[in-house]
Protein backbone atom coordinates (compact mmCIF):
# COMPACT_ATOMS: atom_id res chain seq x y z
CA UNK A 1 0.00 0.00 0.00
CA UNK A 2 2.99 2.55 -0.12
CA UNK A 3 2.12 3.02 -3.71
CA UNK A 4 -0.69 5.40 -2.55
CA UNK A 5 1.15 7.14 -0.68
CA UNK A 6 3.41 8.46 -3.00
CA UNK A 7 0.78 9.49 -5.63
CA UNK A 8 0.13 12.85 -7.27
CA UNK A 9 -2.74 14.28 -4.97
CA UNK A 10 -5.71 14.82 -7.94
CA UNK A 11 -7.11 18.21 -7.74
CA UNK A 12 -10.79 18.96 -8.99
CA UNK A 13 -10.35 20.48 -12.17
CA UNK A 14 -9.92 24.59 -12.60
CA UNK A 15 -13.01 25.95 -13.06
CA UNK A 16 -13.43 28.04 -16.24
CA UNK A 17 -14.90 31.61 -15.03
CA UNK A 18 -16.17 32.52 -18.69
CA UNK A 19 -19.41 34.14 -17.62
CA UNK A 20 -17.21 36.23 -15.34
CA UNK A 21 -15.02 37.26 -17.98
CA UNK A 22 -17.78 38.23 -20.19
CA UNK A 23 -20.05 40.27 -17.67
CA UNK A 24 -16.10 42.17 -17.24
CA UNK A 25 -15.89 43.27 -20.32
CA UNK A 26 -19.40 44.07 -20.82
CA UNK A 27 -19.11 46.21 -17.73
CA UNK A 28 -16.51 48.37 -19.23
CA UNK A 29 -17.50 48.69 -22.74
CA UNK A 30 -20.71 49.80 -20.81
CA UNK A 31 -18.66 52.64 -19.02
CA UNK A 32 -16.49 53.39 -22.27
CA UNK A 33 -19.44 53.70 -24.01
CA UNK A 34 -20.93 56.13 -21.37
CA UNK A 35 -18.33 58.37 -21.97
CA UNK A 36 -18.37 59.04 -25.40
CA UNK A 37 -22.66 59.76 -25.08
CA UNK A 38 -22.31 62.34 -22.75
CA UNK A 39 -20.36 64.80 -24.99
CA UNK A 40 -17.96 65.41 -21.95
CA UNK A 41 -16.37 69.26 -22.67
CA UNK A 42 -13.02 68.19 -20.91
CA UNK A 43 -11.97 71.99 -21.12
CA UNK A 44 -14.78 73.38 -19.24
CA UNK A 45 -14.03 70.60 -15.95
CA UNK A 46 -11.29 73.81 -15.66
CA UNK A 47 -13.26 76.69 -15.19
CA UNK A 48 -15.53 74.55 -12.61
CA UNK A 49 -13.15 76.02 -9.12
CA UNK A 50 -13.53 79.44 -11.03
CA UNK A 51 -17.41 79.07 -11.47
CA UNK A 52 -17.66 77.17 -7.47
CA UNK A 53 -16.18 80.45 -6.03
CA UNK A 54 -17.87 82.80 -8.03
CA UNK A 55 -21.95 81.09 -7.66
CA UNK A 56 -20.78 80.42 -3.76
CA UNK A 57 -19.68 84.39 -3.26
CA UNK A 58 -22.92 85.47 -5.03
CA UNK A 59 -25.03 83.11 -2.68
CA UNK A 60 -23.38 83.12 0.86
CA UNK A 61 -21.39 86.10 1.26
CA UNK A 62 -24.60 88.36 2.04
CA UNK A 63 -27.66 86.28 2.08
CA UNK A 64 -31.01 87.84 2.53
CA UNK A 65 -32.07 86.74 5.93
CA UNK A 66 -35.31 88.71 5.22
CA UNK A 67 -36.33 86.11 3.49
CA UNK A 68 -36.12 83.16 6.07
CA UNK A 69 -39.63 83.30 7.83
CA UNK A 70 -40.42 82.33 3.98
CA UNK A 71 -38.34 79.66 3.61
CA UNK A 72 -38.98 77.92 6.97
CA UNK A 73 -42.64 78.20 6.19
CA UNK A 74 -42.36 76.76 2.81
CA UNK A 75 -40.13 74.19 4.37
CA UNK A 76 -42.53 73.44 6.99
CA UNK A 77 -45.10 72.54 3.81
CA UNK A 78 -42.28 70.38 2.34
CA UNK A 79 -41.88 68.35 5.41
CA UNK A 80 -45.51 67.79 6.66
CA UNK A 81 -45.96 66.32 2.31
CA UNK A 82 -42.81 64.12 3.01
CA UNK A 83 -44.33 63.32 6.67
CA UNK A 84 -48.11 62.93 4.82
CA UNK A 85 -46.24 60.52 1.95
CA UNK A 86 -44.22 58.51 4.53
CA UNK A 87 -47.46 57.32 6.44
CA UNK A 88 -49.38 57.05 3.38
CA UNK A 89 -46.92 54.54 1.81
CA UNK A 90 -45.88 53.03 4.88
CA UNK A 91 -49.49 52.03 5.19
CA UNK A 92 -49.92 51.07 1.88
CA UNK A 93 -46.79 49.08 1.64
CA UNK A 94 -47.23 47.09 4.99
CA UNK A 95 -50.50 45.57 3.41
CA UNK A 96 -49.15 45.09 0.01
CA UNK A 97 -45.90 43.99 0.93
CA UNK A 98 -46.68 41.27 3.65
CA UNK A 99 -48.79 39.10 1.53
CA UNK A 100 -45.80 39.41 -0.81
CA UNK A 101 -43.46 37.65 0.69
CA UNK A 102 -42.71 33.76 0.65
CA UNK A 103 -44.52 32.07 3.04
CA UNK A 104 -46.96 34.14 3.49
CA UNK A 105 -49.27 35.00 0.46
CA UNK A 106 -49.80 32.62 -2.31
CA UNK A 107 -47.94 32.66 -5.56
CA UNK A 108 -50.77 33.55 -8.12
CA UNK A 109 -50.98 36.71 -5.53
CA UNK A 110 -47.07 37.58 -4.62
CA UNK A 111 -45.67 37.62 -8.66
CA UNK A 112 -48.71 40.39 -9.33
CA UNK A 113 -47.34 42.35 -6.72
CA UNK A 114 -44.35 42.08 -6.98
CA UNK A 115 -44.38 42.70 -10.50
CA UNK A 116 -46.43 46.04 -9.69
CA UNK A 117 -43.75 47.20 -7.16
CA UNK A 118 -41.24 46.68 -10.18
CA UNK A 119 -43.53 48.96 -12.16
CA UNK A 120 -43.52 51.56 -9.91
CA UNK A 121 -39.66 50.73 -9.11
CA UNK A 122 -39.11 52.16 -12.66
CA UNK A 123 -41.65 55.60 -12.27
CA UNK A 124 -39.41 58.42 -10.65
CA UNK A 125 -41.82 60.31 -8.16
CA UNK A 126 -42.08 63.24 -10.35
CA UNK A 127 -43.68 61.49 -13.12
CA UNK A 128 -45.91 60.12 -10.72
CA UNK A 129 -46.52 63.51 -9.35
CA UNK A 130 -47.40 64.39 -13.26
CA UNK A 131 -49.52 62.00 -13.39
CA UNK A 132 -51.30 62.58 -10.27
CA UNK A 133 -51.80 66.35 -10.68
CA UNK A 134 -54.06 65.98 -13.68
CA UNK A 135 -56.63 64.86 -11.06
CA UNK A 136 -55.39 66.82 -7.21
CA UNK A 137 -54.15 69.56 -9.59
CA UNK A 138 -50.68 71.57 -8.36
CA UNK A 139 -50.86 71.31 -4.45
CA UNK A 140 -48.81 69.78 -1.81
CA UNK A 141 -51.48 66.64 -1.41
CA UNK A 142 -50.76 65.79 -5.03
CA UNK A 143 -46.73 66.08 -3.93
CA UNK A 144 -47.59 64.06 -0.54
CA UNK A 145 -49.78 61.43 -2.69
CA UNK A 146 -46.90 60.79 -5.51
CA UNK A 147 -44.82 60.37 -2.58
CA UNK A 148 -46.77 57.30 -1.05
CA UNK A 149 -47.57 56.08 -4.29
CA UNK A 150 -43.61 56.36 -5.46
CA UNK A 151 -42.64 54.73 -2.12
CA UNK A 152 -44.67 51.64 -2.29
CA UNK A 153 -42.09 50.38 -5.39
CA UNK A 154 -39.28 50.32 -2.80
CA UNK A 155 -40.04 49.95 0.46
CA UNK A 156 -42.66 47.26 -0.28
CA UNK A 157 -40.30 45.26 -1.30
CA UNK A 158 -38.39 46.34 1.75
CA UNK A 159 -41.06 44.96 3.57
CA UNK A 160 -41.44 41.46 1.96
CA UNK A 161 -37.23 40.91 1.66
CA UNK A 162 -37.70 41.88 5.97
CA UNK A 163 -40.59 39.32 5.97
CA UNK A 164 -38.62 36.53 4.24
CA UNK A 165 -35.46 37.27 6.59
CA UNK A 166 -37.07 37.21 9.81
CA UNK A 167 -36.60 34.04 12.28
CA UNK A 168 -39.39 31.58 12.22
CA UNK A 169 -39.61 30.15 15.53
CA UNK A 170 -42.33 32.13 16.62
CA UNK A 171 -44.43 31.62 13.03
CA UNK A 172 -43.60 27.66 13.31
CA UNK A 173 -45.09 27.83 17.21
CA UNK A 174 -48.32 29.35 16.43
CA UNK A 175 -49.04 26.68 13.28
CA UNK A 176 -47.92 24.23 15.79
CA UNK A 177 -50.78 25.37 17.97
CA UNK A 178 -53.59 25.74 15.43
CA UNK A 179 -53.46 29.08 14.38
CA UNK A 180 -55.13 30.42 10.64
CA UNK A 181 -52.85 32.29 8.46
CA UNK A 182 -54.06 35.17 10.26
CA UNK A 183 -52.81 34.43 13.69
CA UNK A 184 -49.43 33.66 12.37
CA UNK A 185 -49.07 36.96 10.49
CA UNK A 186 -50.38 38.93 13.46
CA UNK A 187 -48.24 37.02 16.37
CA UNK A 188 -45.73 34.98 15.06
CA UNK A 189 -44.64 37.36 12.56
CA UNK A 190 -45.31 40.63 13.43
CA UNK A 191 -43.99 40.61 16.46
CA UNK A 192 -40.49 39.83 14.97
CA UNK A 193 -40.82 42.34 12.06
CA UNK A 194 -41.97 45.31 13.49
CA UNK A 195 -39.19 46.96 15.22
CA UNK A 196 -37.03 47.03 11.60
CA UNK A 197 -40.70 48.14 9.96
CA UNK A 198 -40.85 50.86 12.14
CA UNK A 199 -37.13 52.10 11.20
CA UNK A 200 -38.08 50.98 8.28
CA UNK A 201 -40.83 53.67 7.93
CA UNK A 202 -38.49 56.69 9.67
CA UNK A 203 -36.20 55.83 6.94
CA UNK A 204 -38.95 56.26 4.27
CA UNK A 205 -39.40 59.56 6.05
CA UNK A 206 -35.77 60.77 5.96
CA UNK A 207 -35.85 59.77 1.92
CA UNK A 208 -38.51 61.79 1.17
CA UNK A 209 -37.75 64.91 3.02
CA UNK A 210 -34.99 65.04 0.30
CA UNK A 211 -37.14 63.79 -2.32
CA UNK A 212 -40.12 66.87 -1.90
CA UNK A 213 -37.65 69.38 -2.25
CA UNK A 214 -36.81 67.91 -6.23
CA UNK A 215 -40.87 67.56 -6.15
CA UNK A 216 -40.88 71.47 -6.03
CA UNK A 217 -39.70 71.37 -9.37
CA UNK A 218 -42.82 71.10 -11.49
CA UNK A 219 -44.66 73.40 -8.58
CA UNK A 220 -46.20 71.20 -5.78
CA UNK A 221 -45.51 73.63 -3.73
CA UNK A 222 -42.85 73.75 -0.96
CA UNK A 223 -39.51 74.80 -0.23
CA UNK A 224 -38.38 72.70 -3.50
CA UNK A 225 -40.90 75.13 -5.23
CA UNK A 226 -39.52 78.46 -3.60
CA UNK A 227 -35.94 77.24 -4.55
CA UNK A 228 -36.53 77.24 -8.44
CA UNK A 229 -38.27 80.20 -8.86
CA UNK A 230 -35.67 81.89 -7.29
CA UNK A 231 -32.90 80.35 -9.23
CA UNK A 232 -34.85 81.20 -12.37
CA UNK A 233 -34.87 84.73 -11.32
CA UNK A 234 -31.01 84.40 -10.14
CA UNK A 235 -31.27 85.99 -6.85
CA UNK A 236 -28.52 84.08 -5.27
CA UNK A 237 -28.78 86.35 -2.37
CA UNK A 238 -32.35 84.21 -1.33
CA UNK A 239 -31.18 81.13 -3.36
CA UNK A 240 -28.24 81.17 -0.35
CA UNK A 241 -30.41 81.36 2.54
CA UNK A 242 -33.12 78.23 0.72
CA UNK A 243 -29.61 76.13 0.59
CA UNK A 244 -28.37 76.89 3.89
CA UNK A 245 -32.50 76.01 5.50
CA UNK A 246 -32.94 72.51 3.46
CA UNK A 247 -28.94 71.52 3.82
CA UNK A 248 -29.66 72.60 7.95
CA UNK A 249 -33.51 71.25 8.26
CA UNK A 250 -32.88 67.50 5.91
CA UNK A 251 -29.72 67.25 8.16
CA UNK A 252 -31.25 67.79 11.53
CA UNK A 253 -33.99 65.15 10.54
CA UNK A 254 -31.55 62.71 9.61
CA UNK A 255 -29.82 62.90 13.33
CA UNK A 256 -33.44 62.74 14.95
CA UNK A 257 -34.89 60.08 13.01
CA UNK A 258 -31.50 58.66 12.78
CA UNK A 259 -31.20 58.36 16.35
CA UNK A 260 -34.64 56.93 17.00
CA UNK A 261 -34.04 54.14 14.68
CA UNK A 262 -31.15 53.34 16.69
CA UNK A 263 -32.90 52.93 19.38
CA UNK A 264 -36.07 50.90 18.49
CA UNK A 265 -33.39 48.23 16.57
CA UNK A 266 -31.62 48.26 20.10
CA UNK A 267 -34.74 47.31 21.87
CA UNK A 268 -35.51 44.80 19.39
CA UNK A 269 -32.29 43.02 21.08
CA UNK A 270 -32.25 41.85 23.99
CA UNK A 271 -31.45 44.18 26.87
CA UNK A 272 -31.31 43.81 30.77
CA UNK A 273 -32.41 40.23 31.15
CA UNK A 274 -33.34 39.55 34.37
CA UNK A 275 -32.32 36.14 35.58
CA UNK A 276 -33.98 35.69 38.91
CA UNK A 277 -36.83 33.76 39.37
CA UNK B 1 -27.74 28.79 39.37
CA UNK B 2 -30.88 30.70 40.25
CA UNK B 3 -32.99 29.18 37.43
CA UNK B 4 -33.76 25.87 39.04
CA UNK B 5 -37.86 25.46 39.63
CA UNK B 6 -38.74 25.59 43.44
CA UNK B 7 -42.54 24.87 43.42
CA UNK B 8 -44.65 22.23 44.21
CA UNK B 9 -46.64 21.16 41.27
CA UNK B 10 -45.62 21.78 37.84
CA UNK B 11 -48.75 19.18 36.45
CA UNK B 12 -51.62 20.74 37.88
CA UNK B 13 -54.90 21.88 36.77
CA UNK B 14 -57.64 20.57 34.70
CA UNK B 15 -56.83 17.02 32.20
CA UNK B 16 -57.86 17.68 29.15
CA UNK B 17 -61.62 16.49 28.65
CA UNK B 18 -61.04 14.07 25.75
CA UNK B 19 -57.86 12.02 27.72
CA UNK B 20 -54.75 11.17 26.45
CA UNK B 21 -54.34 9.71 22.90
CA UNK B 22 -52.34 7.11 21.11
CA UNK B 23 -49.84 8.03 18.25
CA UNK B 24 -49.66 5.51 15.55
CA UNK B 25 -47.50 5.95 12.40
CA UNK B 26 -47.48 3.39 9.38
CA UNK B 27 -44.92 3.11 7.13
CA UNK B 28 -44.40 6.47 7.25
CA UNK B 29 -41.52 8.15 4.53
CA UNK B 30 -40.75 11.32 4.54
CA UNK B 31 -38.66 12.64 1.58
CA UNK B 32 -37.83 16.25 0.88
CA UNK B 33 -38.00 18.32 -2.31
CA UNK B 34 -34.75 18.29 -2.68
CA UNK B 35 -34.36 14.35 -2.59
CA UNK B 36 -33.18 14.12 1.09
CA UNK B 37 -35.23 10.67 2.81
CA UNK B 38 -35.80 11.94 6.25
CA UNK B 39 -37.83 9.58 7.64
CA UNK B 40 -37.49 5.80 5.71
CA UNK B 41 -40.78 3.18 6.96
CA UNK B 42 -41.14 4.06 10.04
CA UNK B 43 -44.18 2.37 11.67
CA UNK B 44 -44.47 3.05 15.23
CA UNK B 45 -47.58 2.47 17.62
CA UNK B 46 -47.30 4.94 21.03
CA UNK B 47 -49.66 3.86 23.71
CA UNK B 48 -51.96 6.66 25.30
CA UNK B 49 -50.35 7.73 28.33
CA UNK B 50 -46.30 6.99 27.87
CA UNK B 51 -43.71 8.67 28.05
CA UNK B 52 -41.31 8.44 25.09
CA UNK B 53 -37.66 10.01 24.12
CA UNK B 54 -36.76 9.47 20.64
CA UNK B 55 -32.98 9.41 20.89
CA UNK B 56 -30.77 9.87 17.27
CA UNK B 57 -27.97 12.00 16.52
CA UNK B 58 -28.49 15.72 14.79
CA UNK B 59 -29.95 14.49 11.11
CA UNK B 60 -31.19 11.12 11.99
CA UNK B 61 -34.73 12.28 11.65
CA UNK B 62 -36.55 12.95 14.68
CA UNK B 63 -36.75 16.59 14.04
CA UNK B 64 -39.12 15.60 10.89
CA UNK B 65 -40.77 12.47 12.88
CA UNK B 66 -42.26 14.62 15.51
CA UNK B 67 -43.18 17.57 12.97
CA UNK B 68 -45.15 14.47 10.98
CA UNK B 69 -46.97 13.93 14.03
CA UNK B 70 -48.92 17.45 14.04
CA UNK B 71 -48.28 17.64 10.25
CA UNK B 72 -46.01 20.98 10.41
CA UNK B 73 -44.56 18.20 8.12
CA UNK B 74 -46.16 16.06 5.58
CA UNK B 75 -45.35 12.50 5.03
CA UNK B 76 -44.66 11.41 1.69
CA UNK B 77 -46.07 8.48 2.34
CA UNK B 78 -47.77 6.51 4.84
CA UNK B 79 -50.09 7.20 7.75
CA UNK B 80 -49.88 9.43 11.23
CA UNK B 81 -52.96 8.96 13.38
CA UNK B 82 -53.10 10.85 16.64
CA UNK B 83 -56.32 9.85 18.96
CA UNK B 84 -59.40 10.57 16.54
CA UNK B 85 -57.26 12.78 14.20
CA UNK B 86 -55.56 11.44 11.01
CA UNK B 87 -53.42 13.85 10.80
CA UNK B 88 -51.70 13.18 7.24
CA UNK B 89 -54.98 13.22 5.60
CA UNK B 90 -56.15 16.48 6.77
CA UNK B 91 -55.96 20.09 5.76
CA UNK B 92 -56.77 23.37 6.45
CA UNK B 93 -59.30 23.96 9.74
CA UNK B 94 -59.73 19.99 10.25
CA UNK B 95 -55.53 19.95 10.38
CA UNK B 96 -55.12 23.05 12.40
CA UNK B 97 -57.97 21.93 15.15
CA UNK B 98 -55.72 18.50 15.38
CA UNK B 99 -53.06 20.66 16.00
CA UNK B 100 -55.29 22.49 18.64
CA UNK B 101 -55.08 19.38 20.24
CA UNK B 102 -51.19 18.30 20.22
CA UNK B 103 -48.86 20.91 22.33
CA UNK B 104 -45.40 21.79 20.95
CA UNK B 105 -42.21 22.79 22.62
CA UNK B 106 -38.98 23.42 20.65
CA UNK B 107 -35.47 24.07 21.07
CA UNK B 108 -35.11 27.34 20.24
CA UNK B 109 -38.39 27.57 22.64
CA UNK B 110 -40.12 29.87 19.68
CA UNK B 111 -41.80 32.88 21.88
CA UNK B 112 -42.40 36.27 20.38
CA UNK B 113 -39.99 38.00 22.23
CA UNK B 114 -41.60 41.44 21.79
CA UNK B 115 -44.66 40.50 22.80
CA UNK B 116 -45.70 39.87 26.85
CA UNK B 117 -45.43 36.67 28.30
CA UNK B 118 -49.54 36.54 28.19
CA UNK B 119 -49.77 36.68 24.35
CA UNK B 120 -46.98 34.46 24.06
CA UNK B 121 -49.23 31.77 26.42
CA UNK B 122 -52.44 33.33 24.51
CA UNK B 123 -51.17 31.58 21.06
CA UNK B 124 -52.37 28.41 22.55
CA UNK B 125 -56.10 29.30 23.13
CA UNK B 126 -55.90 30.38 19.01
CA UNK B 127 -57.14 27.29 18.05
CA UNK B 128 -60.46 28.16 19.78
CA UNK B 129 -60.84 31.89 19.35
CA UNK B 130 -62.30 33.97 16.73
CA UNK B 131 -60.77 35.86 14.71
CA UNK B 132 -61.17 39.05 15.47
CA UNK B 133 -59.74 38.18 19.50
CA UNK B 134 -56.92 36.69 17.80
CA UNK B 135 -56.04 39.70 15.94
CA UNK B 136 -56.33 42.19 18.66
CA UNK B 137 -54.63 39.83 21.31
CA UNK B 138 -57.88 40.02 23.39
CA UNK B 139 -58.65 36.61 25.68
CA UNK B 140 -62.24 35.81 26.54
CA UNK B 141 -62.42 35.53 30.79
CA UNK B 142 -62.41 31.87 30.23
CA UNK B 143 -58.90 31.93 27.86
CA UNK B 144 -57.77 34.41 30.31
CA UNK B 145 -58.38 32.10 33.37
CA UNK B 146 -57.24 28.86 31.30
CA UNK B 147 -53.55 30.69 30.11
CA UNK B 148 -52.87 32.54 33.81
CA UNK B 149 -53.91 28.73 35.57
CA UNK B 150 -50.96 27.24 32.81
CA UNK B 151 -48.50 30.20 33.58
CA UNK B 152 -49.38 29.55 37.64
CA UNK B 153 -48.53 25.66 37.07
CA UNK B 154 -44.88 26.34 35.46
CA UNK B 155 -44.04 29.12 38.19
CA UNK B 156 -44.29 32.05 35.56
CA UNK B 157 -47.18 33.94 36.87
CA UNK B 158 -45.77 36.57 38.66
CA UNK B 159 -43.95 37.57 34.86
CA UNK B 160 -47.14 37.10 33.08
CA UNK B 161 -46.75 41.41 31.97
CA UNK B 162 -43.14 41.09 31.38
CA UNK B 163 -41.71 40.78 27.34
CA UNK B 164 -40.79 37.17 26.51
CA UNK B 165 -37.33 38.54 24.97
CA UNK B 166 -36.84 39.97 29.01
CA UNK B 167 -36.54 36.38 30.26
CA UNK B 168 -34.07 33.92 30.67
CA UNK B 169 -33.53 30.63 28.85
CA UNK B 170 -35.32 28.08 31.13
CA UNK B 171 -38.12 30.82 31.96
CA UNK B 172 -38.86 31.21 28.18
CA UNK B 173 -38.79 27.53 27.85
CA UNK B 174 -41.06 27.26 30.93
CA UNK B 175 -43.42 29.91 29.00
CA UNK B 176 -43.36 27.90 25.86
CA UNK B 177 -44.56 25.04 28.10
CA UNK B 178 -47.60 27.05 29.85
CA UNK B 179 -48.32 27.94 26.12
CA UNK B 180 -48.55 23.87 24.98
CA UNK B 181 -50.30 23.65 28.32
CA UNK B 182 -53.14 26.35 27.67
CA UNK B 183 -53.93 23.92 24.14
CA UNK B 184 -55.15 21.54 26.65
CA UNK B 185 -53.77 19.24 24.73
CA UNK B 186 -54.48 15.58 24.90
CA UNK B 187 -50.66 14.71 23.76
CA UNK B 188 -47.45 16.97 24.09
CA UNK B 189 -44.08 16.90 21.54
CA UNK B 190 -40.97 18.49 22.40
CA UNK B 191 -38.48 18.84 19.71
CA UNK B 192 -34.65 18.95 21.48
CA UNK B 193 -36.54 21.07 24.44
CA UNK B 194 -33.34 21.31 26.65
CA UNK B 195 -30.62 21.27 24.11
CA UNK B 196 -30.42 25.24 24.69
CA UNK B 197 -30.27 25.31 28.44
CA UNK B 198 -27.55 24.33 31.14
CA UNK B 199 -27.49 21.78 32.75
CA UNK B 200 -29.73 22.32 36.18
CA UNK B 201 -32.17 24.35 33.47
CA UNK B 202 -32.39 21.32 31.56
CA UNK B 203 -32.80 18.66 34.53
CA UNK B 204 -35.79 21.34 35.67
CA UNK B 205 -37.84 21.41 32.31
CA UNK B 206 -37.49 17.45 31.93
CA UNK B 207 -38.66 17.24 35.35
CA UNK B 208 -41.28 19.64 33.88
CA UNK B 209 -42.37 17.14 31.06
CA UNK B 210 -42.35 13.63 33.53
CA UNK B 211 -44.44 15.74 35.73
CA UNK B 212 -46.94 16.62 32.79
CA UNK B 213 -46.91 13.05 31.86
CA UNK B 214 -47.70 11.69 35.63
CA UNK B 215 -50.01 14.35 36.95
CA UNK B 216 -52.10 15.46 33.92
CA UNK B 217 -51.71 12.09 32.38
CA UNK B 218 -50.44 13.56 28.74
CA UNK B 219 -48.84 11.15 26.11
CA UNK B 220 -45.72 12.54 25.90
CA UNK B 221 -42.83 12.21 22.81
CA UNK B 222 -39.57 13.93 23.46
CA UNK B 223 -36.93 14.44 21.34
CA UNK B 224 -33.43 14.10 22.87
CA UNK B 225 -29.84 13.26 22.13
CA UNK B 226 -28.30 13.18 25.26
CA UNK B 227 -28.39 9.30 26.71
CA UNK B 228 -28.51 10.18 30.45
CA UNK B 229 -31.99 12.43 30.14
CA UNK B 230 -33.69 9.41 28.00
CA UNK B 231 -32.83 6.61 30.69
CA UNK B 232 -33.65 8.70 33.88
CA UNK B 233 -36.82 10.54 32.58
CA UNK B 234 -38.77 8.29 30.18
CA UNK B 235 -40.21 5.09 30.29
CA UNK B 236 -39.58 4.25 26.28
CA UNK B 237 -37.01 4.63 24.03
CA UNK B 238 -36.73 4.59 19.93
CA UNK B 239 -33.64 4.89 18.46
CA UNK B 240 -33.26 6.80 14.68
CA UNK B 241 -30.82 6.50 12.70
CA UNK B 242 -30.74 7.57 8.79
CA UNK B 243 -34.35 7.97 9.38
CA UNK B 244 -35.03 4.69 10.29
CA UNK B 245 -36.02 2.67 13.68
CA UNK B 246 -33.28 1.07 14.98
CA UNK B 247 -34.21 0.63 18.37
CA UNK B 248 -37.41 0.46 20.32
CA UNK B 249 -37.64 -0.61 23.97
CA UNK B 250 -37.58 0.24 27.67
CA UNK B 251 -34.96 3.33 28.02
CA UNK B 252 -33.72 2.70 31.95
CA UNK B 253 -32.44 -0.51 30.69
CA UNK B 254 -30.96 0.51 27.21
CA UNK B 255 -27.57 -0.15 27.75
CA UNK B 256 -24.36 1.84 26.32
CA UNK B 257 -24.05 -0.80 23.27
CA UNK B 258 -27.67 -0.03 22.47
CA UNK B 259 -27.11 3.69 22.21
CA UNK B 260 -23.62 2.75 19.95
CA UNK B 261 -25.64 1.29 17.71
CA UNK B 262 -28.04 4.15 17.52
CA UNK B 263 -25.25 6.75 17.27
CA UNK B 264 -23.72 4.42 14.86
CA UNK B 265 -19.79 5.25 16.86
CA UNK B 266 -18.70 5.08 20.33
CA UNK B 267 -20.28 6.69 23.59
CA UNK B 268 -19.05 10.15 23.76
CA UNK B 269 -18.68 12.20 27.03
CA UNK B 270 -20.44 14.56 25.09
CA UNK B 271 -23.37 12.59 24.66
CA UNK B 272 -24.34 12.97 28.78
CA UNK B 273 -25.50 16.22 30.19
CA UNK B 274 -24.39 15.17 33.75
CA UNK B 275 -25.78 17.43 36.96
Amino acid sequence: MTALAVRAPIAPPKPRRLAVRIASWAVAAVVLAAFVGLDIEWDKLADLPGDLVHYGTLMFSDPDWSMLPEALRQTWRSVSMAWLGALLGVVLSTMLGIPAAEGVGPLWLRLPLRGLFAVIRAVPEVVIAIIILTVTGLTPFTGALALAIGGIGTHAKWTYETVESAPGGAVEAVRASGGGLLATVRWGLWPVISPELASLALYRFEINVRTSAILGLIGVGGIGDMLTTYTQHRQWDTVGVLIIVVVVVTMTIDAVSGAIRRRIMEGAKVRGVDRSS
Amino acid sequence: MSDTLTRSEAGGGTPPASGPWPIELDDVTVRYPNGVVALKNVSLSIAAGEMVAVVGLSGSGKSTMIRTINGLVQPTGGRVTVGPHAVSELRGRALREARGDIGMIFQAFNLADRASVFHNALVGRFAHMPTWRTMLGLASAEDREMVMRSLDSVGMLEKVWHRAGALSGGQKQRVAIARALSQEPAVMLADEPVASLDPPTAHAVMADLEDINASRGLTVLVNLHLMDLARQYTTRMIGLRAGEVVFDGPAATATDADFEAIYGRPVQARDRLGE
